[in-house]
């Protein structure tokens, strides 16, 4: 493989990684819950993907339902779930796990356990450094770019922005000055599932479609958020990109297997060794 | 003289009814229920980690997986210098060691210094599972993807010579001795002063440390504890099961283990030991019925008890009845 292709590759992975480490760590950081579902928004961005197209939709038709629908089903799950669980740190993971099992468990039923293909819209090759390289990878790496200023931008351009930064760094506090902490929540767990749902939307046709494919993404996305550390936002893309490069590195000079387990030590030696993350904020801890 | 505890009561009422069982139940159940009891004994373990010294480990198979394969290769003769030992005895004790072994190295590396704490403890377990899983279907010398097969059963000889334990109601009734065992054992450490210090830590460690207890240490010989009875559950599953694969050592028992501490009660060792058996018979009678449906059923009824009865099902029962004798 030529090293611009698999470059573009790596990159394409690094971004999607973001995307879906993104969500994880918004939900974690400002809510402080653990959102073991999160796989399962990814799958079932996938899933809308699959319906919209079976319904004779097309593919960007689905692409932008996807988000809009998972949003939706975190929303209602935060309502019945996970604002009952809050301030219990640890039975966030019990309960979302649950709600992981019903999420997939749903699919099975509803679409049967096996895998579906999505076929990604024929936009053709560019040339790239000599070797084609298809239009659509590059139009997954731009969604995701956008996706990701898009986050930054209501986090450090809104009112609603400044309102959850506010109750990342003290929520006591935010609450005590009259922000409506209980929406803040409400809407935040909605933006990490739809983040997810838009990630699995757009890595869909790649993937193979079926009730287990959020797993996989699950915990690369928690050890990206542990190693760029929680202090912050722009932590978790930085723990993705070296996450993500790292693997897809190993993965093109020895093989897939190893790649995991080489990332996962890995990472598990750096949040070890700076359980705060690598990009820390000095002033507090994680 | 202080009256018994209720979790002791129940905990004796439960030994008594498994004890009396052969005498009325079918031998298939048998057959079942004392796989149930290994898995009892992880459920148990998991417990005494999560429950009494805050250590939620989310990858407690990693030490079940490690004891069922201790015993699967020690007791068909695949280690090297070691082929003419088979005894199953010295296969439970290489379970025990070599499962013990790795959660004190785990807790060494993650408990030492500025150690990890909470949810990163966990999610560092949850990594280290799915790592030591692949390590499992890759490594060819213990099967790889297909595991061992043929894992012989209990051999009461002294090196795996001599009469071979299969028939449901012995099997059965070691199971329970084992079980009954590690809880009782588990619940006399719990109550000793080591145990009570290992609840104040969970309950403050930075309190715990300014007390003068080597905080990290505790943790790491629990953890090491809690990880040798694992390994235990494994080999003693091993030897019903006759089979081991990568799929005992990784994500989906882990999690599995959890769901069993969680809805039986992960406060009370006795709750969570009745927990999965209760489980395990209540989806051996609805999987086939419900099907596909379940796994959802299963998850509904999951995130019920964790938001309702955060006590789990038999500890929030055995807390009620603890204020109804009013004690």
């Amino acid at each position: 493989m030529q090293a611009a292709t698999m470059f573009l590759d790596g990159a394409n992975a690094v971004l999607i990684l973001m995307l879906v480490a993104l969500g994880l760590a918004i939900v974690f950081g400002l809510m402080n819950v653990i959102n073991l579902a999160h796989g399962e928004f990814l799958m079932l961005g996938a899933y809308v993907v699959l319906a919209s197209g079976q319904a004779g939709l097309p593919f960007w038709a689905g692409l932008a339902l996807a988000p809009a629908a998972v949003g939706l089903v975190g929303l209602v799950a935060e309502g019945l779930l996970i604002r009952h669980t809050y301030a219990r740190l640890l039975d966030t993971i019990l309960a979302t796990w649950g709600l992981s099992m019903v999420l997939r468990q749903s699919m099975v039923i509803l679409y049967g356990p096996g895998s579906y293909s999505v076929a990604a819209p024929d936009l053709g090759s560019v040339v790239v450094a000599g070797a084609p390289y298809p239009v659509y990878r590059l139009a997954i790496m731009a969604i995701s770019l956008a996706a990701i200023a898009g986050t930054f931008a209501l986090f450090f351009r809104t009112r609603f922005g400044l309102a959850a930064r506010a109750a990342i760094a003290d929520r006591a506090m935010a609450s005590c000055l009259g922000i409506d902490t209980r929406r803040l929540d409400r809407w935040t767990f909605s933006i990490g599932a739809a983040l997810a749902g838009l990630a699995g939307a757009a890595v869909a046709p790649l993937i193979s479609v079926d009730p287990q494919a959020g797993l996989g993404w699950l915990v690369p996305a928690f050890l990206a958020i542990l190693v760029g550390g929680l202090g912050s936002i722009a932590g978790p893309l930085v723990g993705a990109a070296g996450v993500g490069g790292l693997d897809s590195l190993v993965a093109a000079l020895a093989s897939p297997v190893w790649a995991q387990l080489v990332v996962f030590v890995a990472a598990i030696l750096v949040i070890r060794l700076r359980p705060t993350g690598l990009v820390a904020r000095p002033d507090r801890e994680a | 003289m202080m009256p018994r505890r209720t979790v002791d009561l129940v905990g004796l009422a439960a030994l008594a009814v498994f004890v009396a069982l052969p005498t009325l139940a079918a031998s298939w159940l048998l057959g079942d229920l004392a796989v149930y009891f290994a898995y009892a004994v992880l459920a148990v373990s998991l417990a005494f980690a999560w429950g009494h010294c805050g250590l939620l480990s989310l990858g407690h198979a990693v030490f079940f997986g490690i004891g069922a394969y201790a015993m699967g290769t020690l007791t068909l003769g695949m280690l090297p210098g070691l082929e003419t030992i088979r005894s199953t005895w010295i296969g439970l004790a290489f379970a025990v060691v070599a499962a013990g072994g790795v959660a004190w190295s785990i807790g060494w590396f993650t408990f030492s210094g500025r150690g990890l704490h909470g949810a990163f403890f966990g999610i560092v377990t949850l990594a280290l599972a799915v790592v030591f899983e692949r390590l499992a279907i890759n490594w060819d010398w213990i099967g790889g993807l297909n595991g061992l097969m043929n894992v012989p059963p209990i051999v009461l000889g002294l090196n795996g010579d001599g009469h071979e334990l299969w028939e449901p109601v012995p099997v059965y009734y070691v199971m329970l001795g084992a079980l009954a065992i590690v809880v009782a054992g588990l619940t006399v450490f719990q109550r000793s002063d080591w145990g009570l210090a290992l609840a104040a830590l969970r309950e403050n460690e930075l309190r715990a440390r300014t007390l003068g207890y080597d905080t990290g240490a505790m943790k790491r010989r629990a953890y090491a504890l809690s990880g040798s009875v694992a390994g235990l559950a494994g080999a003693l599953f091993v030897v019903q099961f006759g089979f081991v694969s990568p799929s005992l050592i990784g994500f989906a028992l882990s999690t599995e283990a959890l769901i069993w501490v969680a809805l039986g009660g992960r406060g009370e060792l006795v709750a969570a030991a009745l927990g999965v058996i209760a489980l395990r018979l209540l989806e051996g009678q609805l999987s086939s019925r419900l099907d596909a449906w379940w796994p959802l059923v299963l998850g509904l009824i999951f995130m019920a008890v964790v938001v309702l009865l955060p006590r789990g099902v038999f500890g929030e029962a055995i807390h009620r009845l603890t204020r109804m004798r009013g004690i």
